[in-house]
């Protein structure tokens, strides 16, 4: 099964806020997570699947079905929602069943159903109690249960993870993941925690201001983002303004920095990149792209260390798990990025 | 702080104490306390038919007022809780205050005025007094159910339900109305409450053979000072008896919320 929204175009009434031309697919068994800022539409994709609000153009398809204009309780989209929404007045067990129950699976069938899929989340021992009486990670449990107890053909995540704590999210997320696989099926994930995305996700999706900026692997939106927002959403940065000096070389307003031969003209201002782990500790051996400053802020976090080191007018951020001064840093050209301003 | 809240509460309880106290007094005139003491007065009372029928008809009115307002406000207040419209919210606020806006006694003069015509010659029937107490407290039962459907945020758990597969009448039977239950159960106490005490429209509009136990009270006050103290006790343990399943009701309300919260 899969998702797809086809030149989708939803604007809320009397604003100009919504999502606008989106083309999406999430593919048979792929987990798809949306990221973006508060505001960039990554729920309202979500509703639009689900069939909470209506595209004012464009398609919803569910495994090649064009679903747009089906009521949410016939789409057979498993939802988690980022309070859970587990209905306070039954069991866990009870919430569990509901959707069987609404599909007329006879009492004994869902009972059994039920127990089995609270048997999956390693919840079978807290069947009789009510949500209220659970952790946040065992609702959460309880919210993924039902969301798939009657096989749907997709499943869309919002923020579940948000309500929890980082101790929590972490294992939350392996839970989700594993569940993920063993059903094999579609899922969209909207977070905001880009940490999140990248760890758990096949693709992730970028929003902005409504708009799909980048679909991408983890790796390849971290390691080549389409623009400097994305670069800033997504993991840390050095984000720095730049002038194209020559074919392999750009100005920055704390030196010249050596690139990769690249295809941007002289001249051209340009976003420069650099990963603050791409960033080395001490001048390089030929000297190139290397240089000296003073730390003026220093964050030990165990194993990593990120400073800030103000290089002329400039700061450079790096990370490193070295522990004494600093004082130089170098960047291999290989690691300094061009991105299109 | 603590002097004048003593001194209210001694205001409050004085009339009350002292009713209990002349219920059981033998001979109370033109003294501080009574002289004597026996149960004489609550056995004629008991032994009373007027009471007896009027305390009767009271605990119908209540009873069908209860079942009248539930039946009509929860889908009333549903419709309300779904239209946000501007409209619609002004309506219903105007709702909320009409009785506090429109007294039972104005209530019950439109009552005399319309029914009292040979076309709907309704006036001293039991169900007009029905009516009355179902419009009379309809109000109230409202206010509780739409404020605490805000409150649960309802619309999260409908959507839950509807993704699930639900339609509407599962979610409304399902989801809603259990999730009501005790804004449902406190808010009824009060229409109970306020069904039992009602003296002003019933006054009015009750006919002889329907007279509410608050109308029968009254007169109760032209005879032996005794009998209308232990006449009045039973209706306010009635009161009090409504009262406190409400204070319950809500406690019982509040820590599920609290915990759900």
């Amino acid at each position: 099964m899969s998702i797809a929204l086809e030149s989708v175009t939803f604007r809320y009434p009397g604003t100009e806020v919504g999502v606008f031309d989106i083309d999406l697919e999430v593919t048979d068994g792929e987990l798809l997570a949306v990221i973006g800022a508060s505001g960039s539409g990554k729920t309202t994709l979500l509703k639009l699947i689900a069939g909470f609000v209506s595209p004012a153009s464009g398609r919803v398809l569910l495994d090649g079905e064009d679903v747009t204009s089906i009521p949410v309780r016939a789409r057979q989209l498993g939802i988690v929602f980022q309070s859970y929404a587990l209905f306070p007045h039954m069991s866990a067990e009870q919430n569990v069943a509901y959707p069987l129950k609404v599909r007329a699976v006879p009492a004994a069938e869902r009972k059994r159903l039920a127990a089995a899929a609270l048997e999956l989340v390693g919840l079978e021992q807290f069947r009789d109690r009510r949500p209220f009486t659970l952790s946040g990670g065992q609702q959460q449990r309880v919210a993924l249960a039902r969301a798939l107890v009657f096989q749907p053909k997709a499943l869309l995540l919002d923020e579940p993870l948000s309500a929890l704590d980082a101790g929590l999210r972490g294992e939350m997320r392996d839970e989700i993941q594993r569940l993920q696989r063993e059903y094999r099926i579609a899922t969209l994930h909207v977070t905001h925690d880009q940490e999140e995305a990248l760890s758990m996700a096949d693709r992730v999706a970028v929003m902005e201001a409504g708009r799909l900026v980048q679909v991408a692997t983890p790796r390849e939106l971290y390691d080549a983002p389409a623009t400097r927002k994305v670069a800033a959403f997504v993991g840390k940065a050095n984000l720095w303004d730049g002038r194209v000096e020559s074919g392999d070389s750009v100005r920055v307003t704390f030196g010249l920095l050596r690139t990769l031969p690249h295809h941007y003209p002289a001249g051209e201002s340009i976003t420069v990149l650099v990963r603050p782990e791409r960033v080395a500790v001490g001048p390089a051996p030929d000297g190139g792209n290397s240089f000296s400053g003073r730390v003026v802020r220093d964050r030990f976090l165990g194993a990593v260390r990120r400073y800030d080191l103000a290089v002329a007018d400039s700061i450079i951020f790096g990370e490193t798990g070295r522990r004494g001064r600093i004082d130089s840093v170098h960047i291999e050209p290989e690691h300094v990025q061009l991105l299109a301003r | 702080m603590s002097f004048v809240t003593g001194v209210y509460l001694v205001y409050l309880f004085t009339p009350i104490v002292l009713l209990f106290v002349g219920s059981f007094g033998q001979l109370w005139t033109n003294s501080l306390l009574p002289s004597g003491i026996t149960l004489g007065w609550y056995q004629q009372l008991w032994h009373d038919g007027s009471f007896r029928r009027a305390f009767t008809v009271s605990l119908e009115v209540v009873t069908v007022t209860c079942v009248l307002c539930t039946v009509l406000a929860v889908p009333l207040a549903y419709a309300l809780y779904k239209n946000a419209s501007r409209g619609v919210q002004v309506a219903s606020r105007v709702v909320f205050l009409l009785p506090i806006a429109a007294p039972p006694l104005v209530l019950a003069f439109g009552f005399i005025l319309v029914f009292s015509s040979d076309l709907l010659p309704w006036l001293g029937s039991l169900w007009l007094l029905i009516a009355g107490h179902v419009v009379l407290t309809l109000p109230y039962l409202l206010q509780a159910l739409v404020a605490d459907m805000r409150h649960l945020r309802l619309d999260e758990l409908e959507r839950a339900a509807e993704s699930l597969g639900a339609d509407f009448r599962a979610v409304f039977f399902d989801i809603v109305v259990p999730m009501l239950r005790h804004s449902l159960g406190s808010g009824l106490i009060m229409v109970a409450a306020l069904s039992i005490g009602e003296f002003q429209l019933s006054n009015l509009v009750a006919g002889f053979l329907y007279r509410p136990y608050p109308v029968v009270l009254l007169q109760a006050f032209y005879g032996a000072t005794g009998f209308a103290c232990a006449a009045t006790v039973v209706l306010l343990c009635l009161a009090l008896l409504a009262a406190t399943a409400g204070a319950f009701t809500a406690r019982s309300a509040s820590r599920y919320r609290t915990v759900r919260g």
